[in-house]
């Protein structure tokens, strides 16, 4: 049974009309987690007396930067399962997350350095999970380039899913060697990792955030793959029935 | 838990020096947010609309 | 394989023109100048491999190649083997030249050789990979995408530097490099074999 869900949902067609039965409920429910979160977070929670009130921008950073590193999984496991079982949905998710991922990740580098302004001194400090980030926003904008760079779409994710592979691959080896590197110079700092226990009244908006933002990710994720279906298989006679 | 944490709304856009610092960042994530949502919106119209002609 | 004396020329152009670049004052010519080897020795790679397949791709020998043979990415193998010994090898040597020249250091040059004769070898590995992935599509791209898989060497290069020079294991360094470089080995001629029978499908 599970075998035949899987199948259904594999192809392009009853994903397109399954997604858009559910995309409204994740859309509304995951906007109203997110703004209710944030207003709480920003406005309603005490104020932290190391940080003072700047630490509010966990609410906006560590959505993002935990969203950027699964977006890379997630396109990861789309290029395996495109690779093995040629399954033509898998290759449009890849190039539908690329974009969403390194804007996500956009938002966690410009959020994070600009935290580090009140809290380091300084906006860009060559720490490990920064680097890594940034070596990781990087990956994402040569994806595009490379998706890109061809017309023949399927060859194109081919390739792509061949390099989404390989640098899957490598970013642990890029965060280990990164931690490995900055141990050597870096000071301690504040860093997310050591956080000491937090308040359950800055607990609860942060999870709200995290889960608001991954559902507003997901939405994003449902409307740009619908582009690409739409895209590449505007031949297909159905998709004319859909429309 | 739901007290509000600033006593005006001066000191809330403030926020005691660190107000630029999160509001700009909550700028930066609503702008990149609402970009994206719109951006692909208008691209799917657009699609949907040639779809549409070429039928 | 005409090119082979481009990027070995690009190396010495780079090293030459790192004094320049600074007044010469010997003191402080030696603290960038390993960084420099080593972004200079990526940069070479990058250089060396742009052609790689691009010519037998034109010419339609790359498929008769496929078609033929029944193992290509032994062939891969030894195409990149050729390509380390006709560049890696002579910019290692010229590394440790270098290195003695600027430097003057004899002792920290000789342990540069080694690491210089295995990063060389790694790095012309991934930008095979790069240059297979955007084979007719110009070289840039696929160096620029594989640049950042580079990095992890280029920190493991640059940590070494410092054990070479308090003289602590400077050998657990190179069988780390050494390890990297056997997987990589192994694993890259398969994918770039992959690859380009994508492209020629």
């Amino acid at each position: 049974m599970i075998k035949k869900f899987i199948h259904q949902f594999a192809s392009p067609k009853t994903y397109l009309y399954q997604i858009n039965r559910a995309y409204k409920y994740i859309f509304y429910s995951s906007l109203f987690i997110y703004t209710f979160s944030l207003i709480w977070g920003l406005l309603f929670t005490p104020e932290d007396f190391v940080q003072g009130n700047s630490f509010r921008i966990i609410y906006l950073h560590v959505p993002a930067s935990f969203l950027s590193q699964s977006l890379y999984v997630a396109m990861a496991i789309a290029s395996v399962t495109y690779l093995i079982w040629r399954v033509k949905l898998a290759a449009y998710l890849i190039i539908a997350i690329a974009p969403i991922g390194a804007m996500v990740t956009f938002i966690a580098l410009s959020s994070g350095s600009i935290w580090g302004i009140p809290t380091w001194g300084t906006w860009w400090q060559w720490d490990a999970r920064i680097t890594s980030t940034l070596i990781l926003f990087i990956m994402y904008l040569g994806l595009i380039s490379l998706h890109t760079s061809f017309s023949n779409h399927e060859k194109a994710d081919k390739l792509l899913s061949w390099l989404v592979i390989v640098g899957f691959v490598n970013i642990p080896i890029i965060k280990k060697s990164v931690d490995w590197w900055s141990t050597l110079h870096q000071s301690a700092s504040i860093t997310l990792t050591d956080r000491p226990s937090i308040d359950p009244s800055m607990l609860y908006p942060l999870i709200g955030s995290i889960i608001g933002f991954f559902g507003l990710i997901i939405c994003l994720v449902i409307i740009s793959s619908k582009v690409q279906i739409i895209k590449r298989e505007s031949t297909k006679s159905w998709l004319k029935d859909y429309v | 838990m739901f007290n509000l944490a600033f006593k005006s709304l001066q000191e809330a856009i403030y926020m005691s020096g660190h107000g630029i610092y999160v509001w700009s960042v909550l700028i930066i994530v609503i702008f990149c947010l609402f970009y994206a949502f719109t951006h692909y919106k208008i691209r799917l119209r657009q699609l949907k609309k040639r779809l549409d002609e070429s039928n | 394989m005409r090119s082979w004396l481009g990027p070995i020329l690009l190396f010495i152009l780079i090293m030459v023109s790192y004094p320049l670049t600074i007044e010469f004052l010997e003191q402080d010519l030696e603290k960038g100048f390993y960084s420099l080897l080593w972004i200079s020795i990526l940069l070479s790679m990058m250089f060396s491999t742009e052609d790689i397949f691009l010519e037998d791709y034109n010419d339609g020998s790359l498929e008769q190649i496929i078609i033929s043979s029944t193992s290509f990415p032994f062939m891969v193998a030894k195409k990149i083997l050729i390509y380390w010994l006709m560049i890696g090898i002579p910019i290692s040597i010229l590394s440790f030249l270098f290195s003695l020249g600027i430097t003057q250091n004899l002792s920290i040059s000789l342990f540069l050789f080694p690491m210089a004769l295995i990063s060389s070898y790694i790095f012309l590995n991934l930008f095979v990979f790069g240059t297979a992935l955007s084979l007719n599509k110009g070289s840039v791209l696929g160096a620029l995408i594989t640049m950042p898989l580079a990095l992890p060497v280029l920190i493991v290069l640059g940590k070494s530097i410092i054990a070479i020079q308090f003289g602590i294991n400077y050998l657990e360094f190179l069988l780390l490099l050494l390890g990297c470089l056997s997987i990589i080995i192994t694993v890259v001629p398969f994918i770039v074999s992959y690859v380009i029978k994508t492209h020629l499908e």
